[in-house]
């Protein structure tokens, strides 16, 4: 693997589509190269990266353990995983309500309270971006993109939230934080159980 | 109330503490929605914690330290402890400050806690844990101050988080960060923080994102808010605690008090969902299902409340009324009301909405005692699949696209996963909660799902599955059930649960105040035995061309394709052996109520070979290019085929009449026959079928030596047969409203075409409020049916009259369909507890309609059983 070697443009967009999962439309002449390269699959209007091109990304994006911004990133990411928490719980009370229904979306106190809500994770995240950018340069258009998500959804449309389909809130959030493990190294397993700890730790 | 219904000016009414607002004439537009809260559970003379409430008009001079003084003096008296004191058990007494609106509002500052700190004065006695508390706690409130009251930016704020994580360390810095930064320097009285804090929470209640909340909810821009001042004891003493109770169990609904509590003071105004259950306080959970139960009484709602607890028992601090209870809760809560002598019957069927019932019924996997249960998990998303195990989303993308319904099993999942999901039926993970991204995402795509099925293994490399004992490959079928977090080795039957006793209950008192019968739409024996069960008053579309399916397609295409009469007969005669049998299950499922069967009305495609090469011999090739049709839907279909092939509904009725012969005799049932002719527009069609039909059951009759009893009508599909539903009805005993038809044909919509490619622009440009094949069109539809209904009814008064198309399911067109008088809806087997209660709810009204037909109970009259 490591006798692949990219064109710069190339590496941004093999990294986007293993973190995305899959693109749709127009092949790129970037996205052909790295399917001729064998590192991602073109299948009708999907592409998806091969298991090669995967990883190619986790390798070429991690964090040597030797290098000097790691503490800070493990310190600034200890304190994301716990608004992480945050955010992923503020997602499931946006699609179920506490008693475990279908949120309908016709309780307009209990969505502008949900709303409401996001602004608190969405405060709390903005000094955590802030860090990770200073290490780490790629981080640092995930702040626009949660902005225009938010943006989007302010304009009425509360999809922006947390459909899956769209770079909604959720979308991008899930994006920032498999980058965030790939650059660390870390298993989802581990980062699950790190997480439950801070927050256990933060709330008991 | 609503927030902008003041009928005068509020006084000055001072400071009000909990518990005296009702009697000094104080409601919701002064006190707001916690001081009523404080006033309701006082009402039923309960302890409500020490404090008082800042009226709406005396809130803006709260800010200044004077008033705030006053304040922290009376909530003293009240308490009859000194601020900063210490307790009996070494716990502090400290204030917390909230605020509330007049109605249930988003937007709300947060709970400011940790008021009145003395500084440097935290008690020896307190112990380690307290301490972190009580310094997270001061850490927000200070820091809310500082950002609200001061102007500090909140990114300085955020940076000193970051730079001193040792509270005690920050302490200094942001003194000096609010005198660098602030308009002010932090407050060192404790009068003058808490007025700072009262400042800071209205700063924020008029800041750009509570005037989005108050937006969003259609809330006046000015709405008010009062505040509220009380005690709290910041302490880690194991007898002092809080916690909060819901009356109801949230999956079964019934009455069941459960919450959690924990040791330590309450931080923040939201509930913490991790602690200790009810049945482990320290004085037991009596008390507090004696209060919920009077609570529900009281406020004819489920209710949530919030306490506290120490050596002086309990106190209620907080009550919540459950605006939109889940189906379960709702239901379960109506029924017990009646039961409790509380409401009416009539109150509880109007204040369930019909389509919540679905929620009630969603699809399960049938169980019956031989499942092998595979390994379970949480409930992440509910629903139910079966499919083939992908372990990959590679995979599961490569599985759908050669048409397998697939299930997903990971052991979580990734953004990068997305395309699996979205080729995925059903999804199972082994790690992650309901929050994990597999749960959120399949909630956002509809899909069940399952998560945290720990005892779960996967294997890659030998591509399998291991839970326990059991072993399976990818690609093997297992069914998972999202409702309940099970999964099952191999394909189960996924149908509608069984009605709880309070849905039972609930829907028989619908019954009773319908006018309209309820019917369904089955094609077999198996679908009318669920429809039965379900509370189905008999059938009302029994749709032939179904049993035409599968191995009896060459029987059907042999009739219309036959070259030569013998060959004609031949296959009519298996036909119509065919047909008894498939008859025979449909009539002992139906039992003694009326079935109406419809004769074939199936477009000519559905059955005929799609292209010529496929036809048995030259013969049936030179027929079907002979037949091809360019427009099926309006070809040569229903009574039309039945006319230039005139065996075919002698066969088809011939079937039934024996089928009916055989059922009767054998003292299984005794069906009520309704043979139905669909697609006529020309009434003397219907008399040609009639004269038919009638010449077969005297057949039947005389061979078997009963009499066979049956009603002929006829299906009113289109409008030329709507226009002239008078002559119709000379010979029509019943007519039935195919209103997919009829509405295809009234707007010359072709259905697919028009709901595939135009509905979006038609619905986004406000042409349309709704599909009119989802929701029956008053208007136009409607028109032609309203003029069917009065020509029929003129020449046969006594013509039964219903409805068949998917509209029959629906609640707003069932609520039409009463308007014009219909005996009966038909609607499929899943929708019928629906139609019971959308049938009651659109002749009593209900919690969401005001347009329907308004009655006195006693008024309340029912066609019956629909015959």
């Amino acid at each position: 693997m490591s006798d692949v070697v990219l064109a710069e443009g190339e590496h941004d967009a093999l990294v986007a589509l293993v973190i995305r999962g899959m693109a749709r439309g127009e092949v790129s002449a970037q996205q052909q190269a790295l399917a001729d390269a064998g590192l991602i699959l073109i299948k009708g209007p999907i592409m998806m990266p091969t298991p090669v091109g995967t990883a190619f990304v986790a390798e070429s994006l991690r964090l040597p353990e030797q290098a000097p911004e790691r503490e800070r990133v493990m310190a600034t990411f200890h304190r994301f995983l716990p608004v992480n928490r945050a955010l992923r719980d503020l997602c499931t009370a946006w699609q179920v309500r506490p008693d475990g229904s279908v949120n309908d979306h016709s309780d307009e106190n209990y969505d502008a309270d949900i709303r409401d809500r996001l602004d608190d994770i969405d405060d709390s995240v903005a000094p955590l971006l802030k860090r990770f950018s200073e290490d780490l340069p790629r981080m640092a258009g995930y702040r626009e993109k949660l902005t225009e998500a938010l943006a989007k959804l302010d304009e009425g449309d509360d999809t922006w939230l947390a459909s899956p389909l769209i770079d909604s809130y959720h979308t991008v959030w899930m994006h920032l934080h498999q980058e965030l493990i790939l650059t660390i190294g870390m298993t989802r397993k581990e980062d699950e159980e790190l997480e439950e700890r801070l927050v256990a730790e933060s709330g008991a | 109330m609503s927030p902008t219904s003041r009928t005068g000016p509020i006084d000055d009414v001072g400071l009000v503490p909990f518990g005296s607002g009702l009697q000094r004439g104080l409601d919701a537009r002064s006190l707001c929605t916690r001081g009523v809260e404080r006033e309701t559970l006082a009402g039923l003379g309960l302890p409500v914690g020490a404090g008082l409430t800042i009226p709406v008009p005396n809130v803006p001079g709260f800010t200044s330290p004077d008033r705030a003084k006053a304040a922290m003096n009376l909530v003293e008296d009240i308490a009859g402890r000194e601020i900063s004191s210490t307790t009996e058990t070494g716990g502090l007494v400290l204030l917390r400050l909230s605020a509330s609106a007049p109605v249930a509002a988003a937007g709300l500052p947060p709970d400011l806690t940790c008021l009145g700190l003395k500084r440097s004065v935290i008690p020896e006695g307190l112990g380690p844990k307290a301490r972190g508390e009580l310094g997270a706690a001061w850490w927000k409130t200070a820091a809310f101050i500082a950002e609200h009251a001061l102007g500090v930016p909140i990114e300085d704020l955020g940076s000193l988080d970051f730079d001193y994580p040792d509270l005690v360390e920050r302490v200094e810095p942001f003194r000096r960060l609010c005198e660098e930064k602030g308009s002010s320097p932090f407050p060192t009285k404790r009068s003058e923080q808490v007025a700072a804090a009262a400042q800071a929470m209205l700063a924020r209640w008029n800041s750009p994102r509570a005037a989005r909340a108050r937006r969003k909810q259609n809330l006046p821009a000015d709405l008010p808010l009062a505040l509220h001042l009380e005690t709290i004891v910041v302490t880690e003493h194991d007898a002092e605690g809080h916690g909060f109770a819901m009356s109801r169990d949230m999956d079964s609904g019934q009455f069941a008090p459960n919450g959690l509590f924990r040791h330590g003071f309450r931080a923040g105004g939201e509930r913490q969902q991790i602690g200790h259950p009810l049945s482990k306080l320290p004085n037991g959970v009596e008390m507090l299902t004696g209060v919920l139960a009077e609570l529900e009484g009281r406020l004819c709602s489920s209710v949530i409340v919030d306490f506290e607890f120490g050596p002086e028992g309990l106190a209620l601090v907080g009550l919540e009324q459950m605006r939109k209870p889940n189906a379960r809760v709702a239901t379960s809560l109506v029924v017990d009301l009646v039961t409790r002598g509380i409401s009416s019957e009539i109150d509880a069927v109007r204040a369930v909405e019909s389509t919540h019932v679905l929620e009630l019924l969603h699809p399960q996997p049938k169980l019956t005692g031989a499942d092998v249960p595979f390994v379970s998990g949480l409930a992440a998303s509910p629903g139910a699949a079966v499919g083939r195990i992908a372990i990959t989303s590679e995979s599961a993308v490569d599985m759908a696209e050669s048409g397998d319904s697939v299930l997903l099993v990971m052991s979580e999942t990734t953004p990068g996963d997305l395309p699996g999901m979205m080729a995925a039926t059903g999804i199972m993970t082994i790690n992650g909660g309901s929050a994990s991204h597999a749960a959120v995402v399949a909630r956002g795509m509809g899909r069940p799902a399952i998560c945290g099925a720990g005892d779960l293994r996967i294997d890659h490399e030998a591509q399998t599955l291991t839970a326990g004992a059991h072993v399976l490959h990818a690609g093997d079928v297992i069914s998972i059930d999202g409702a309940s977090g099970v999964a099952y080795v191999g394909e189960l039957i996924i149908e509608p649960p069984t009605p709880s006793p309070s849905l039972t209950a609930l829907l028989g008192w619908a019954d009773d105040l319908r006018r309209m019968g309820v019917r369904a739409n089955a094609d077999n024996g198996a679908d009318a035995a669920i429809a039965m069960d379900s509370g189905a008053e008999g059938i009302g579309l029994c749709r032939t061309e179904h049993q035409f399916m599968g191995d009896r397609l060459p029987l059907v295409r042999r009739v219309i394709l036959s070259h030569d009469f013998d060959a004609e007969a031949a296959a009519l005669a298996a036909l119509a052996d065919a047909q008894r049998e498939d008859f025979r299950d449909l009539l002992r499922a139906v039992g003694d109520r009326p079935v109406t069967v419809r004769l074939l009305d199936a477009p000519m495609h559905e059955f005929l070979p799609a292209s010529a090469e496929l036809a048995e011999d030259a013969n049936q090739a030179r027929m079907l290019e002979h037949m091809h049709e360019e427009n099926p839907m309006l070809g040569v279909r229903g009574v039309r085929l039945a006319l230039m092939h005139e065996g075919l509904y002698p066969a088809q009725v011939e079937g039934l009449f024996n089928a009916w012969v055989d059922v009767v005799s054998a003292g299984d049932a005794h069906p009520e026959l309704e043979v139905m002719i669909p697609l006529v527009s020309i009434p003397d069609e219907l008399l040609m079928m009639l004269r038919l039909i009638r010449r077969v059951n005297q057949e039947v009759s005389s061979r078997s030596g009963m009499v066979i009893p049956f009603k002929i009508g006829t299906m009113v599909e289109t409008p030329r047969a709507a226009l002239l539903a008078d002559q119709l009805a000379q010979w029509a005993e019943f007519i039935s409203f195919g209103t997919n038809d009829l509405t295809q044909l009234t707007y010359g919509f072709s259905r697919d075409d028009v709901e595939r490619r135009m509905l979006g622009t038609y619905l986004s440009k406000g042409l349309m409020t709704a599909s009119p094949f989802a929701e029956l069109d008053e208007s136009g539809v409607g028109a032609l049916m309203s003029y069917a209904v009065d020509k029929a009814r003129s020449v046969r008064p006594d013509i039964k009259l219903g409805i068949c198309g998917e509209h029959g399911g629906d609640p707003s067109s069932i609520e039409i369909c009463e308007r014009l008088g219909l005996d009966y809806v038909s609607c499929s087997p899943s929708r019928i507890p629906v139609a019971r209660l959308a049938a009651a709810h659109a002749r009593v009204g209900s919690v969401n309609s005001v347009n329907s037909v308004n009655i006195a109970p006693g008024a309340v009259e029912r066609s019956g059983s629909g015959s």
